[in-house]
């Protein structure tokens, strides 16, 4: 019996903050993804989820979430980190509740999933209106591919091999 | 004179709180001097951008203004242009707009109850923190809050800025099987909210009376959401349209929000106005709840807000699980609308309190004029007289970590969101 698998894209309509939709919309078209048993692979599409991403959290064995990347890296670089990355700096706020305060939150619960990957495309913030940016647009294939991938090996991920990385 | 001594706190005071601004506080001989709560969050011009703007297009923008209280400005601009126009969308929206507007409730409010006001009664500094200690609490809560969003979705198709609402209704009327099984779940989860009732009640909470003036909506039978007349408890009551004639805004130099008084003074909207002016019109099984709870409202301790909270979050259950039990899927889930020029009000509650609206619109059905007076700058001039007695309460010559703490606690505990109000918070103390 392989793992559940949860994928959510985060984003807002607007420029490259829309990457994780188009990203997760590519997913839910991918032969691979729809060919293993219905419930191993969902996948969400949202907009700031805020505390909220834990309660997708209920049911899947792993999460990867997708969203838009401010690191400084040139547009269009790939980045995937794991659940044991640095603790966000940013205070929590009411209406501005991030990913890694979400993180942090399961943690602090013990219902952390076993394995929470993080994977964005680097934005390119001169872009406006609806479209992607030529830069994110580019990646978009390859970072599909690869998040295609690593949901694979997750769902296929032998319950011996069970570990908690988070 | 006496040496002044000026010891600026850089510390994000309201980090659990949306927004930039400082609690700037002035003490002389060991009493306050001068209070000030500065917001330099730049302002939004939300107003000037609906100007211009297609009547069709106000419930979408408004939407935009808070990521929390979408609905709320959505509702008010509804009303308001409906009511210019002489629209009458009929019995299925109004409910369904009730339903709605519940969803926000219950989502906001546990949102406020465990991210900000529940933290700082137990001595967290984050729901993270808390968590640790009170995780059923807080999975309730996120429980709760989903809840809330699932209502929003069925409506809005998203919680967040959601889309489905529009001048004459919605753009879309849900199935009734998606009505049922969410109908399903608040019934299954309606014994949380009760219970998230008797723990806010059994919190150890401040026993701290002030006076205040309070003011909310109030609707000849229902606990009021989305119409009503405005009253208070010092007597007044007038129709929505007459709100500027006794509730003005003005700018202070210290503030980008604008300050919103009430004859001139200071006044409380939000969850404790509302429910000391309306507590007559709760529920019977609230009502029953309410008084088996050990607080007896009206309340004049400004803490008693978060038991207020948790009790809405059982109406906007209660009243979701009613409007939703003789469902029916609506030939239309909206009425045509034929602009007419003037102006048009709407005022309803909001989870933080009134939320009040004004459109000048021409013939040909586009935005001339917009004013939009939100919560919390009705609030903050309150919140600033809260902090005046409660500080003074405390006892000034505390140290400055002890005041921020009551501080923070004090501003939280009105749920600002000093983004829709402009926007927090540094404490800086000046002794002399």
């Amino acid at each position: 019996m392989g793992h559940r698998v949860h994928i959510v894209g985060v984003g807002s309509p607007f420029g490259d903050d829309r990457l994780g939709w188009v990203a997760a919309e590519s997913l839910q078209r991918s032969p691979v993804l729809n060919g293993l048993d219905p419930g191993r692979i969902v996948i969400s599409i949202l907009d700031r989820p805020g505390a909220m991403l834990l309660t997708l959290w209920d049911e899947a064995d792993h999460v990867i979430v997708m969203d838009a990347v401010r690191s400084g890296a040139a547009p269009g670089t790939r980045h995937c980190f794991t659940g044991d990355l640095a603790t966000s700096r940013l205070p929590a706020t009411s209406h501005g509740f991030g990913i890694l305060a979400a993180l942090e939150l399961a943690r602090a619960l013990g219902d952390s999933p076993h394995r929470f990957l993080l994977c964005g495309i680097e934005m390119d913030d001169s872009g406006s209106g609806l479209a992607l940016s030529e830069a994110v647009a580019e990646a978009m294939p390859v970072f599909v591919h690869e998040v295609e991938k690593e949901a694979l090996a997750l769902a296929n991920f032998a319950q011996s091999s069970e570990t908690k990385d988070l | 004179m006496t040496e002044k001594r000026r010891i600026p706190i850089q510390v994000p005071v309201l980090a659990r709180v949306e927004g930039e601004g400082t609690l700037e506080l002035h003490l002389r001989d060991g009493a306050i001097e001068d209070l000030r709560l500065r917001i330099f969050e730049p302002p939004r011009m939300f107003e000037k951008l609906l100007e211009g703007r297609d009547y069709t297009e106000v419930a979408d923008m408004v939407a935009r203004i808070c990521g929390i209280c979408p609905v709320a400005y959505q509702m008010s601009a509804v009303q308001a242009i409906e009511s210019l126009f002489g629209a009458e969308p009929g019995p299925w929206v109004r409910d369904m707009r009730r339903v709605f507007y519940c969803g926000e409730w219950i989502q906001s409010h546990s949102l406020h109850i465990h991210m900000l006001a529940a933290p700082d009664f137990l001595g967290y500094t984050s729901i993270t923190e808390m968590a640790r200690n009170h995780a059923d609490e807080v999975r309730r809560g996120l429980r709760l809050q989903a809840l809330g969003n699932e209502i929003i979705r069925l409506l809005g198709a998203r919680s967040v800025h959601p889309v489905g609402a529009r001048i004459g209704g919605f753009h879309h009327a849900p199935a009734r099987a998606q009505v049922d099984a969410l109908r399903e779940k608040l019934q299954a989860a309606l014994p949380e909210a009760e219970a998230l009732v008797r723990w806010t009640a059994a919190l150890d909470l401040p026993a701290e009376e002030q006076e205040f003036t309070a003011v909310a909506l109030r609707h000849p039978r229902e606990y009021p959401m989305n119409e009503g007349r405005l009253v208070s408890n010092r007597g007044l009551d007038i129709s929505v349209d007459q709100f500027a004639t006794r509730f003005v805004e003005h700018q202070e130099t210290h503030s980008t929000a604008l300050h919103c008084l009430h004859d001139g003074k200071p006044y409380l909207v939000g969850p404790l106005a509302r429910l000391n002016l309306n507590h007559d019109r709760l529920p019977p099984p609230v009502r029953a709840l309410a008084d088996s709870i050990g607080i007896e409202f009206p309340s004049r301790n400004m803490y008693h807000s978060i038991v207020a909270r948790a009790l809405e979050i059982v109406i906007a259950m209660r009243e979701t699980i009613r409007l939703l039990k003789t469902y029916d899927e609506p030939p239309a889930p909206y009425v045509g609308v034929t602009p007419r020029a003037g102006t048009g009000y709407g005022c309803t509650e909001a989870p933080r309190g009134l939320l009040w609206h004004r459109y000048d619109i021409d013939a040909s059905g586009v935005v001339r004029g917009a004013r939009i007076v939100p919560p919390t700058s009705q609030n903050q001039a309150r919140m600033e007289e809260d902090l005046r007695t409660s500080l003074r309460s405390l006892g000034v010559r505390q140290g400055e970590a002890a005041l921020r703490r009551r501080g923070e606690m004090v501003i939280r505990n009105y749920d600002p969101c000093i983004s829709c109000a402009t926007h927090f918070l540094d404490l800086r103390v000046q002794r002399r």
